[in-house]
């Protein structure tokens, strides 16, 4: 019998992985992810008029402010990179010729005159401009002010930075086991953790998919007949279910590759460094990573997440299976499928919501609820708003969870894989529920 | 042997099979018989030990079936049972080493009958391209590729050109050569006559005719004149213990109440031209007409 459920095991891999689409979903994930991670870099070779070198005409009526506009302007560009250069150039002629010389065109005119308060500019374009690129305009001009307004007074630059800089704020905890450090990447793993999270939620879909189409198509094939003649239901339940959490689980490690490939790929086409774009997220997610605090926290919340992970797997592939042998259509299926995907889904908006609601009661109860603690308990251990005992607790009810579907679920199966009666599908489920209690 | 040993069962309330006993012996065709609903399926399956007798058992060779034994049984449901995205060759890979068959052993076989159905050019086509008769020829295929010992036929010529049927018949002929207990299911009650020393007939569960097939047609007393000829038929109408007559095709079928009203009838008739006076027990089909109608 053991060899039975292996060669069931197998015929269910090979079914599926051998299918072409497997194969064409897994080569759109590669593609996906190697664009993800160099998205970027991607554009930027592809280039575009956001390439283009700017072109900025200064009309400086102050006779003072372009050397110092131009210096901040070119400054901080430098800085940021966005991803175009400048070309700024002073003009003295009419306003109305540099406004008719720039229609058409995506030069920027930009008209400095004093004012009472020292200074005060016009931008001009005929097209709309890059928020980033006005942003840095507007920035410039607010530095060149200041600039030009410390020369006029008597005000030293010593005295004006104290004057324009930050005010020193210093966070203390009073409990010592608590740094700023890990408080600033509980903000940032609160967002960053649905991301992460969201390959399960895509691996959920696959499996219960996956087993319930299995399923129905031997039961509505009347292969079934043939099949529970040859190996006990018990067999085929089983092999159905590892056959799902072996292909997702190979699917998950795939995913891993495919993101260690994405990586490789960023490092070559950065030149050997590895390094990502200010504005990117995955450069937050592992700079936070890399934070002390988080590195610390690891060694217990990897385990416990892979057991949340793959006890959950388990109890929706076992609720999929037993859910699917009632049925007799693929209809059936997907009428029954759509609660379990409900649920999932609660569990990932809820895991997003729970960095704005810290600290609440009814996110904290559902976090121990099995099909919701995979994605819920992770999220709010490593933001700090459970402990490792509530994880616990969560894996607990999980492991009894399992049981009762081995226990009772059988049973159902058992009288379910056979059943092809029309009847209101739940009406079906109640009634194998009683049987199987008989 | 096949025991079946008083098997009831019991769906909540309803009595899908209610006592039933039967037993077959090495080389023997049985006949299980009913109208659409009468528990032959839960039969088939309580049998196949896919479902648990409410009350009773059934044994083979005495001993309980369970999935130790199920390598040795064969089942062709009524319906069709193929996964019909697989090719013929991976189809039959598949059923025979859930039997715990050898490849090497299922194709050398596959190729065997493939032969003997003329399918061989089809083997690696897929199921769904074959015609409903190639299909069911397959499924026929899947269900004995493992030489069963017990060889359960739910309407195994459904589909199938007479030239089919023979090839089939054959087939079943050979097994039960071979000793292989064979229980057989069908609505065209000639095939039963043809294979079935043995049958019983159900209806809504219950048992209501089992037994040796020839017993079963002497103890229904009940026959058939067949007369062609110059005959009055409302001269045989006449005739106390004649139940009906028809006329088909050019011939009166009489029926009658027992063997003892031939004599009379034949009275009757012999003053006339007649070319033909043929005497049959009452036909299967008849039988199960009758029993099923009386308790319908």
């Amino acid at each position: 019998m053991r060899s039975k459920f292996w060669f069931l095991v197998g015929e269910s891999l090979k079914k599926k992985i051998k299918n072409k689409w497997f194969l064409v979903a897994n080569v759109v994930l590669l593609l996906l992810l190697v664009g993800i991670f160099n998205a970027d870099k991607i554009v930027a070779y592809f280039g575009g008029d956001f390439q283009n070198t700017k072109e900025i005409i200064v009309m400086d009526t102050t006779e003072k402010s372009f050397p110092i506009f131009k210096e901040k302007l070119e400054l901080a560009n430098t800085s940021f990179d966005f991803g175009f250069s400048l070309s700024i150039t002073s003009t003295m002629d009419s306003i109305d010729t540099l406004k008719e010389e720039i229609k058409g065109t995506d030069k920027i005119l930009i008209f400095i005159e004093p004012s009472i308060s020292y200074l005060k500019a016009s931008v001009v374009s005929d097209a709309y401009l890059d928020t980033s690129l006005y942003q840095l305009i507007v920035q410039s001009l607010n530095a060149t002010k200041m600039e030009v307004a410390i020369n006029s007074t008597d005000i030293d630059i010593e005295e004006y930075h104290h004057i324009t800089s930050n005010i020193e704020v210093e966070r203390i905890l009073l409990d010592n086991e608590k740094t700023s450090e890990e408080e600033i990447s509980k903000t940032v793993l609160s967002v960053v953790f649905p991301t992460l999270i969201l390959p399960f939620f895509i691996l959920v879909v696959f499996l219960v998919q996956m087993i319930g189409t299995e399923i129905n198509e031997e039961k509505s094939s009347r292969s079934m007949e043939i099949i529970i003649s040859s190996v006990s239901p018990k067999t085929h339940f089983f092999s159905k279910v590892a056959a799902g959490n072996i292909f997702v689980l190979f699917q998950a490690f795939l995913l891993l590759v495919y993101a260690l490939i994405a990586f490789i790929v960023r490092i070559v086409l950065g030149g050997g460094n590895f390094s990502f774009a200010s504005s990117s997220g995955i450069g937050d997610f592992f700079s936070t990573l890399m934070n002390r605090g988080i590195l610390d926290k690891l060694y217990y919340f990897v385990p416990i997440a892979l057991i949340l992970f793959v006890l959950s797997f388990l109890a929706y592939s076992l609720l999929a299976g037993i859910l699917a042998s009632m049925t007799v259509s693929m209809e059936d299926f997907n009428q029954i499928q759509a609660p379990i995907m409900f649920i999932c889904m609660t569990g990932y908006y809820l895991s997003i919501m729970s960095s704005m609601f810290s600290g609440s009661i009814f996110i904290r109860v559902l976090s121990y609820l099995p099909f919701l603690s995979c994605l819920l308990s992770p999220a709010l251990l490593l933001t700090g708003q459970i402990t490792i005992v509530d994880s616990l607790i969560s894996i607990g009810l999980l492991l009894l969870l399992n049981y009762f579907f081995v226990q009772r679920g059988l049973k159902v199966y058992k009288i379910g894989i056979l059943n092809y009666s029309t009847d209101k599908m739940w009406q079906k489920i109640i009634r194998a529920v009683k049987n199987g209690k008989e | 042997m096949l025991k079946v040993d008083h098997i009831t069962k019991y769906y909540g309330e309803i009595c899908a099979v209610n006592q039933l006993s039967f037993s077959l012996k090495e080389g023997e065709i049985f006949g299980l018989l009913g109208a659409n609903g009468a528990g032959k399926t839960t039969t088939f399956r309580m049998i196949l030990s896919l479902l648990e007798p409410t009350s009773g058992k059934v044994t083979l060779n005495g001993k309980k079936i369970d999935y130790s034994v199920m390598e040795s049984l064969g089942y062709l449901p009524e319906e069709r049972s193929l996964l019909t995205k697989l090719t013929v060759e991976e189809q039959i890979l598949y059923y025979g080493k859930l039997k715990g068959m050898k490849e090497e052993i299922i194709l050398k076989r596959l190729d065997e009958y493939l032969l003997k159905f003329g399918l061989l050019n089809d083997k690696r086509r897929k199921i769904k391209e074959l015609s409903k008769g190639n299909q069911q020829k397959i499924q026929f295929i899947s269900s004995i590729i493992h030489e069963p010992k017990l060889l359960i036929l739910d309407e195994p010529f459904t589909g199938l050109d007479p030239i089919n049927v023979k090839q089939f018949k054959e087939v079943i002929y050979d097994l039960k050569k071979r000793g292989c207990m064979i229980i057989f299911s069908s609505h065209q009650m000639e095939h039963i006559e043809e294979f079935c020393e043995k049958l019983v007939i159900l209806v809504k569960g219950n048992v209501v005719l089992s037994g040796d097939l020839k017993e079963i047609k002497k103890a229904y007393e009940k026959m058939n004149i067949f007369i062609r000829g110059d005959v009055k038929v409302e001269d045989i109408q006449k005739i106390d213990g004649v139940l009906e007559v028809i006329t088909v095709g050019g011939e009166i079928l009489v029926r009658v109440k027992n063997e003892q009203i031939v004599p009379a009838v034949f009275q009757v008739v012999k003053k006339r031209d007649i070319r033909k006076f043929v005497v049959e027990e009452a036909s299967l089909n008849e039988i199960f007409i009758d029993k099923v109608g009386e308790v319908l």
